[in-house]
């Protein structure tokens, strides 16, 4: 499984990192902006990605907007909505309207930091990626 | 810079939200348990619940609520799609009540940061048992069987993050050797090292890296951290290379004592409560009109050593807040002072200068006193709940032990609007369960026959009841049982060695059914699960009495009991009338005080026993001298040369003789201190303007001793 993964902060990147990594190829941006990019090279390159994981708080642009760029992207490109990246947004935001929104944005799940590795896992699992 | 932010989580959402529905379920369920079957109305309403919760929790992915929800919710999407008829309505009110119990539970655990790991298994076998039932009755009565429920599957998911409830704060404090070279790299492998356990880590100098300098101030000043991380003391300890070091400063945080800290270490906003890590944290309580958007997030480019800041600076304005219970008692506190104070000022001994000129200071004075009175007001109404919840609670209680004792009872309510101060709904919660228990247990007749020979229906019943007078707030609850017998009463309490040697008729009434408020005391001969294990009903005396309130019982054999809590409206302050006996002051609440009278001698009757009595336009009214009570030298004992003040208490009165009236004033109510013995007829004390203790008089107290003394 190919993952995106996009966080700032070194400690909380070297942490996801080395959890997703043991699911498949792990590519690591560091703002919103990178994360965009990487996901529209991917598109372009025909190798999209099966899973990102946002942080919400980013510079450039934050996990919402890459969120949204993502998603419309998906929808200029006609991807169907089976076929659309998975996104986890990873954040300790977790304000229910902060979460509601994100649903509203399109994402698949939303795991409040620190991160509960178990149910992440059993996400996951009841996403098909694993 | 102190205010703390409490965003509703998406958890504390979740267990707002089912908690309320469910509040609401038990609602619907208590009132229809006599019915014959649930009307359409509660069918949907049911129904609606369930599926809210179900969906909701497996959002959140808590898989045991998920099923037991769904399961019930099944049987309710059969009840309203067939409407079959005879569905055993007992059964169903207890399925759903099971269903309810199990959820609540759950939802308890998730509050006290617990894993939801209740065992649903029994309980959906036995909804699937019922539901199959059912469905079997659906065919029997030729009803369509409507097509199977469809249950979708959530697409979206909620991970709750992991308790940070366990974190640990440092500040560490690291003085390296004053030749130390490069002291700045060395901070930077420690801030370097902690990084891996850190959920959050501020340093200052925060330039380590890009400034040569700060190894100067490292070295002069030494480097300071503020650590929040799971590890413990010694594991971050081993992280820290200390080879050069000549000094590390180890200390543990508070959480509270850490939030004040950031402040010194540059960080702008202190962190709001629950979010553990901290990037996110800072500036992490968006606007509450305004929803969020994406880009709100957006974070300027983090320097190094602090916390983040959002690019897009958001204001913070918000309708509603929720306020620490402990600040808000702080502030009742400070409100009291402040009363004091003003009573201080005013009445100061200076202003009784003769010839001083004070119509201006009055007027500024008036003033206050009005500001100072609207601002208790405020935050009395603050603090006011109304008790709905609580009888919510009661209603219950009254089901289930009904249910298991096997007694018909019939609650009814009023006046569950009524509200009183926070603090005390906590402290009556539990007696009230008490007493509501008891009146189901010992006070309704277990045989409906025993009622029907008396001529009360066969069905017990059970009043709930408050209302607000007086500046008191009154719980009763009334049933309509076998009431108190006297006799017996006596007999029990004699037969115990609790009471005093004496017969019978030397009691009062009211006495005698105070008897089993003593500990030690249980009428009922056998134990059981719910009342009567003969702690209790002084416990209850205990809890309504620390809040000054106390219990009044009344009661007539066969006919039933009425037990009433009376309870003060406000602990704090009340509006009091300062009184003087020989050289010491008392103080009267205004509320109790009927009128002031000077009589003469002659309308005192003395009875031969020594007591006294007032004869005021044709009534009799007992009389006590204070200053006889407790033994004031220098008063006046005249009693035309003193003041007859008429206190009237729930109907009876009593006519006390002062010397003279002092004034009006706010008094801020203040137990009397533990190492003071407790006298009876005073029930707290105040400090009064010129800086003196006064006395409050109780009332009740003072009533109940003159009853006492005949």
């Amino acid at each position: 499984m190919k993952i995106l993964l996009a966080e700032d902060d070194f400690a909380s990147r070297k942490f996801m990192d080395k959890q997703l990594s043991r699911y498949g190829e792990c590519d690591v941006m560091v703002d919103g902006e990178e994360a965009v990019d990487a996901f529209m090279m991917a598109l372009e390159d025909d190798e999209p990605y099966d899973l990102a994981c946002l942080d919400v708080m980013m510079p450039v642009m934050d996990g919402y907007q890459v969120l949204k760029a993502i998603r419309d992207i998906e929808a200029q490109k006609g991807i169907p909505k089976s076929k659309r990246v998975k996104v986890i947004m990873t954040t300790a935001l977790n304000d229910e309207r902060n979460v509601k929104m994100a649903f509203e944005l399109g994402c698949e799940a939303y795991a409040g930091k620190p991160i509960d590795v178990e149910k992440f896992e059993k996400v996951l699992t009841k996403l098909g990626l694993i | 810079m102190a205010e703390e932010f409490n965003t509703e989580s998406m958890l504390d959402m979740f267990l707002y939200e089912s908690g309320q529905l469910l509040e609401k379920l038990e609602g619907i369920i208590l009132e229809k348990q006599d019915a014959d079957c649930f009307d359409d109305a509660d069918i949907n309403e049911i129904f609606r619940v369930m599926h809210t919760i179900k969906g909701s929790s497996g959002v959140l992915m808590y898989e045991n609520i998920t099923k037991v929800t769904h399961k019930l919710e099944d049987v309710f999407y059969y009840l309203r799609e067939s409407h079959p008829d005879d569905v055993p309505h007992m059964e169903l009110v207890e399925k759903v009540l099971a269903v309810s119990d199990f959820v609540t539970a759950e939802l308890d655990k998730l509050k006290n940061g617990e894993t939801p790991d209740g065992d649903e298994k029994e309980l959906v076998e036995d909804l699937d048992e019922f539901l199959g039932r059912l469905k079997g009755e659906i065919k029997k009565q030729g009803i369509q069987m409507p097509q199977a429920n469809k249950h979708v599957e959530p697409t979206q998911f909620y991970i709750t993050p992991v308790a940070g409830e366990d974190s640990h704060f440092y500040r560490i404090s690291i003085h390296y050797r004053s030749d130390t070279q490069m002291s700045n790299l060395r901070a930077y492998s420690a801030t370097y090292a902690l990084k891996e356990v850190a959920e959050d880590l501020l340093y200052t100098p925060d330039d380590i890296l890009s400034n040569e300098a700060s190894a100067d101030v490292i070295v002069a000043e030494g480097f300071h951290m503020l650590l929040q991380t799971k590890s413990s003391k010694e594991e971050v300890i081993a992280l820290i290379d200390s080879s050069e070091a000549e000094e590390i400063n180890f200390d543990e945080l508070t959480k509270t004592e850490y939030g004040n800290a950031l402040g010194e270490f540059g960080r702008e906003q202190p962190a709001p409560e629950p979010a553990p890590v901290k990037k996110d944290k800072a500036d992490a309580a968006p606007e509450k009109k305004e929803a969020p958007k994406p880009g709100d997030y957006v974070v300027k480019t983090k320097e190094a050593g602090k916390g983040k800041t959002l690019a897009k600076n958001q204001p913070k304005q918000q309708s509603i807040i929720s306020v620490n219970v402990e600040k808000m008692d702080s502030l009742m506190d400070l409100i009291g002072e402040l009363v004091i104070a003003e009573a201080v000022v005013l009445q100061n001994p200076d202003l009784k200068v003769p010839g001083l000129e004070l119509s201006n200071f009055q007027k500024a004075s008036g003033q206050l006193s009005k500001i100072t009175t609207e601002l208790q007001e405020v935050i009395m109404s603050m603090r006011m709940m109304p008790l709905t919840n609580v009888f919510q609670k009661m209603r219950r209680i009254v089901f289930d032990v009904s249910r298991k004792l096997g007694k018909d009872i019939e609650l009814e309510v009023v006046g569950e609007n009524t509200e009183v101060d926070k603090n005390i709904i906590e402290h009556i919660t539990d007696p009230l369960m008490h007493l509501v228990r008891n009146s189901v247990d010992h006070g309704i007749e277990e045989d409906p026959a025993d009622r029907t020979s008396v001529g009360k229906s066969a069905k017990g019943k059970i009043v709930l009841e408050a209302k607000n007078e007086g500046g008191k707030v009154y719980i009763s609850v009334k049933d309509d049982g076998k009431g108190l017998n006297k006799e017996k009463l006596y007999q029990k309490a004699l037969d115990k060695g609790l009471i005093e040697n004496k017969p019978m008729n030397e009691f009062t009434d009211k006495e005698i059914f105070r008897f089993i408020t003593l500990p030690g005391f249980s009428t009922k001969e056998e134990v059981t699960e719910y009342s009567g294990r003969g702690v209790g009903m002084d416990v209850v005396v205990k809890n309504i009495q620390s809040i000054s309130g106390r219990l009044d019982i009344s009661s007539v054999e066969f006919e039933g009991s009425e037990m009433t809590l009376v309870i003060p409206l406000t602990l704090a302050i009340i509006n009091g009338i300062v009184v003087q006996v020989g050289n010491s002051p008392f103080v009267i609440e205004t509320a109790s005080i009927k009128e002031f009278v000077r009589v003469g001698e002659d309308s005192l009757i003395h009875e031969p026993s020594g007591e006294e009595y007032i004869v005021l336009r044709g009534e009799c009214f007992p009389f006590i001298r204070l200053n006889e009570k407790y033994d004031l030298p220098d008063s006046i004992d005249k009693i035309e040369e003193g003041i007859v003040v008429v206190l009237e208490h729930e109907g009876s009165q009593v006519c006390v003789l002062i010397d003279k009236l002092l004034q009006e004033q706010e008094i801020v109510v203040k137990p009397i201190p533990p190492y003071v013995k407790k006298v009876k007829g005073l029930s707290g004390c105040t400090q009064l303007g010129d800086g003196s203790i006064a006395l409050i008089l109780d009332i009740a107290g003072l009533l109940m001793h003159d009853g006492e003394r005949r």
